[in-house]
């Protein structure tokens, strides 16, 4: 990438026996908004640590700017944060909390008011400048902790979980306020969340992490429509599992056999005839069919979920698959019903070492 | 035993523990201002032992010894156990534990073996007789005990994240300390140096065997008490019981002080 | 610099000053009691002799028993007292809490000497209560002067606040609205108490006793002033040997019998604890506001 600001090297870090980062590699763009999604406890909080410098590696490079700042403490390193719990100074207003990197950076007064009035004007905090954090809403309290991350007009924005601690009609309006700034600033953001609606959401690419591991690295659809592995395919989206028999293999796709029925799907490393394989498809890539279905079954359940609804299909032999669907489909409890998916929907990796 | 007569036992409970504690302490005030001191009713107000004290000047001396000891004390105990707390809450690394256990176990030994055996290992190992200095060394490690008590309970509070919040905008180590943790924080540290002041100020046992032949207020009370309990030991009672309550005054708003809202 | 290279940076200072000046020294006396003392003076000459002193000579078995007992009762009168004022306290204090606990806490830090003064002036011969006693024309309690009852009196007076205070903060950590969930799956308050209040707060109230025991099984200074002639404890008599005797090996040995008495003390306690993980004891919890 030509215009990478951060660039990570095989870093690697471990708690003990925990890996809490291992061989992580990741470019991020000059003006990118760069999610890092991943489940509790698969160390984002830790590489971003490892980025701002409040831990060392024990092996690999950080750089930022084309610098090797691997050895640099954090307070040299010239980036912004928004620490998970916003983290603000608790005896200090709202404008001394802001103006606190610049304070460090020994900016005179005129900068400093200067560049308060503006960020305030960013975040819309006018007017609580002279209040103490408890005595903030959540919303105001972050939109503060975020002042302080822009501030200084930082290379490089690290949020960690900025949102979750709001409600979710609060998180909505952060998230679309959050790429605003990102968009006016033209700084990299990287964003870190296990909520994959907001790195759907926000991203540009993002990353999925797991147990210290990158999983994938990419564009955020390409994430989503195209897994390259069983553990992204899983976590994304909420798609259906089958598990079952490679049948063959030819072009890319795998043909397997589930309990008697057979569906093609795309097929990834590792699969040959005879092996077992688990095959993801997400429920809005089924589709009810009147003729040519792949599987027949009954309506069980239509759970409405408001732009759209969740069809609980019961096959004949017991199993269940979710369909999700407009919600104004008048399909009735118990009634017969065919679905089907395009083969490239789905998508089948070896069973072995699977989640 | 029902919920109201639990209760109301419990008050009862409380109020005859307080009247406990401080019964004999404000019957030591009352006579120290009484001429008679044996059946001192109905009262005679007099200042004749306060004077009579002031004008001590063994006296003098010991207040002197006893407030260097408490200062001295104060002063090392505070400075191991605030360094110890931020270590073992920050950093929380292994061996934490046994360091902490290392902290505490004064306050599992008893103060007179404290005593002798530092008063032991100076005269025949170091070849110190002794003085004022290894008295105050003796007291501060039972004093760091307490302390240290006092300086985690308060820190436990303190969200040391907010330290690496400091240094990601910019602020090196010792301006992270002094512009966010010594702010919130020093209040805990104050109440641990009161408390270990205090402590070494009053205590006999450990300072008793490490003084050689100098004199302190406890040690001064103790030689007088040898001799049946007089006059001015009331008014040096009196006098003491003031200064610990004004001192915990100020410990009680230091606490409250202490606790920070975060939230 | 790593963080387990500046958290050992950190606590270094007071380990090393605590090895050195707590530890060393407790060495110091076990190899002193080895030794013999000759005109005030130690030598070197490895014996066991302090020793057979101590367990051939029934005196010291007898002041080590009197001073066990002391300490067991007064132990048993402190816990009695102190659960039901560390409940109240933490229960019902409200924001009045800090300040209800300091109040117990602070006559400790007004030293031994001066609360014994003022016992003394309570109790003894010439104490208020007897004068009073003797004016009114009874008799005065022969119990309450220069007795082990006084003694036992001014020793629960100079350490009760610590058994309130490990209660008290036992109990903070405790969540009360378990209590609820026992009451509302049907058990009465005193079961309730019994079922789960004690058993989450065993680790406190056991570091409650062994804090209370230690310093009074050594004590010394109450019974020298409250007991009378007869209320010798085994800490008078290790005090005469650095005293006006002068047998410090000998004292060194009975210093060293002290503290194995405390340790086992001790383990006895925590062996009755149990499984710390069940006992209540929180590693890391901050006291709720
Ligand atoms: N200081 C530490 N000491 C020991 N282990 C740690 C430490 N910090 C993190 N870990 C471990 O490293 C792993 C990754 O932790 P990390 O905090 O980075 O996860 P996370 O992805 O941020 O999780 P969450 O979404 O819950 O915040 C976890 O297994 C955690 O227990
Ligand atoms: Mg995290």
């Amino acid at each position: 990438m030509s215009d990478c600001m951060l660039r990570l090297q095989s870093v690697t870090k471990r708690f003990g026996t925990t890996m809490a980062a291992e061989s992580v590699s990741l470019e991020v763009g000059q003006t990118e908004l760069f999610a890092l999604l991943g489940p509790s406890g698969s160390g984002k909080t830790t590489l971003l640590r490892i980025i701002a410098g409040l831990d060392a590696p024990d092996e690999g490079r950080v750089l930022i700017g084309g610098r090797d700042v691997t050895r640099l403490p954090p307070y040299r390193r010239g980036i912004g944060m928004v620490f998970q719990d916003f983290l603000l100074f608790p005896h200090k207003t709202v404008a001394e909390n802001i103006a606190f990197p610049l304070k460090m950076q020994g900016k005179s007064r005129a900068e400093t008011a200067d560049d308060l009035k503006w960020v305030s004007q960013l975040v819309r905090l006018t007017g609580l400048e002279e209040r103490y954090p408890h005595e903030l809403s959540g919303g105001q309290k972050q939109r503060v902790a975020l002042a302080r991350g822009l501030v200084s007009r930082p290379s490089l924005l690290l949020l960690d979980e900025p949102l979750a601690n709001l409600d979710r009609e609060l998180r909505k309006r952060m998230e679309v306020e959050i790429r605003r700034f990102q968009l006016e600033l033209g700084i990299p953001f990287i964003y870190v969340t296990h909520n994959q609606e907001e790195a759907l959401t926000m991203a540009s690419r993002m990353a999925v992490m797991r147990e210290g591991c990158l999983e994938q690295i990419g564009d955020k659809l390409a994430l989503y429509h195209r897994p390259a592995t069983a553990f992204v395919a899983a976590f994304l989206g909420s798609p259906n599992t089958f598990e079952g028999d490679v049948v063959g293999v030819e072009d890319g796709r795998a043909e397997i056999a589930w309990h008697g029925h057979r569906f093609w799907s795309r097929a990834h490393d590792g699969l040959a005839p005879g092996l077992r394989a688990v095959c993801y498809v997400k429920s809005e890539k089924i589709a009810f069919a009147s003729s040519g279905a792949a599987l027949a079954g009954r309506l069980r359940d239509t759970i409405f979920k408001g732009q759209y609804a969740d069809y609980l299909v019961c096959l004949d032999d017991g199993h269940e698959i979710t369909v999700s669907a407009a919600p104004d489909l008048c399909h009735r409890p118990g009634e017969a019903v065919g679905i089907t998916w395009a083969a490239d929907d789905g998508d089948a990796f070896p069973a072995v070492g699977k989640e | 035993m029902n919920h109201r007569s639990g209760f109301g036992v419990q008050v009862l409970l409380l109020a005859a523990l307080y009247l406990f504690l401080y019964g004999p302490i404000l019957y030591v005030i009352y006579v120290s201002f009484q001429i008679d001191s044996i059946w001192p009713f109905p009262p005679t107000l007099t200042l004749e032992h306060h004077t009579d004290l002031w004008q001590r000047r063994d006296y003098h001396a010991a207040l002197w010894n006893s407030v260097t000891i408490g200062f001295g004390t104060g002063l090392i105990a505070t400075l191991f156990a605030t360094l110890a707390a931020m270590a073992i809450l920050k950093y929380r690394s292994p061996g934490s534990g046994l360091v902490a256990g290392l902290f505490l176990a004064p306050l599992f030994i008893a103060p007179i073996l404290i005593g002798i055996s530092s008063l032991m290992f100076s005269r025949t190992v170091l070849g110190m007789p002794g003085s004022i200095f290894g008295a105050t060394l003796a007291n501060s490690t039972y004093a760091t005990a307490f302390a240290l008590l006092v300086v985690l309970a308060q820190f436990a509070r303190y969200d040391w994240r907010l330290d690496d919040a400091a240094m990601v905008f910019g602020a090196r180590p010792w301006r992270t300390f002094w512009e966010i943790t010594l702010p919130i924080t020093w209040p805990a540290m104050l109440g641990a140096f009161i408390v270990s002041f205090l402590l070494a100020f009053n205590n006999l046992e450990i300072s008793f065997y490490n003084l050689g032949a100098t004199p302190t207020l406890p040690t001064l009370a103790w030689g007088a008490l040898r001799h049946g309990i007089s006059a001015e030991l009331y008014a040096l009672a009196a006098i003491i019981n003031f200064a610990v309550f004004a001192l915990f005054t100020v410990l009680y708003l230091l606490l409250r002080l202490g606790t920070i809202r975060i939230d | 610099m790593s963080n387990t290279v500046r958290f050992w940076l950190m606590v270094l200072p007071g380990t090393v000053f605590l090895v050195v000046f707590l530890l060393l020294p407790l060495i110091a006396i076990v190899v002193f009691s080895f030794w013999r003392t000759e005109s005030y003076t130690l030598i070197q000459d490895w014996n066991l002799d302090n020793y057979a002193t101590i367990f051939s000579h029934s005196a010291y078995l007898t002041f080590l028993a009197r001073a066990l007992v002391m300490a067991t009762c007064v132990s048993l009168v402190c816990l009695a007292y102190a659960w039901p004022v560390a409940y109240f306290i933490v229960r019902y204090g409200g924001r009045y809490r800090l300040i209800l606990l300091l109040s117990t806490a602070a006559p400790f830090l007004t030293g031994e000497i001066l609360r014994v003064a003022a016992l003394q002036q309570i109790l003894g011969p010439i104490g208020v209560v007897n004068m009073a006693l003797t004016r009114f024309g009874f008799d005065p309690i022969e119990a309450l002067m220069y007795s082990n009852m006084a003694t036992g009196t001014g020793l629960v007076y100079l350490w009760l606040p610590f058994m309130v205070l490990a209660i008290y903060l036992s109990l903070l950590n405790f969540d009360f609205a378990l209590l609820d969930v026992a009451k509302i799956t049907g058990a009465g308050p005193l079961r309730a108490f019994v079922e789960v209040t004690l058993p989450l707060n065993r680790a406190g109230t056991a570091i409650g006793i062994v804090l209370v025991f230690i310093p009074t099984l050594a004590s010394a200074t109450t019974s020298q002033f409250l007991g009378g002639p007869d209320g010798a404890l085994y800490g008078n008599i290790l005090a005469r040997q650095f005293g006006s005797t002068g047998t410090w090996a000998l004292g060194s040995a009975m210093g060293v019998v002290l503290f194995l008495a405390s340790a086992l003390a001790l383990v006895i306690v925590w062996r009755a604890v149990g499984d710390l993980r069940r006992s209540g004891i929180v590693i890391k919890g901050a006291p709720k506001p």
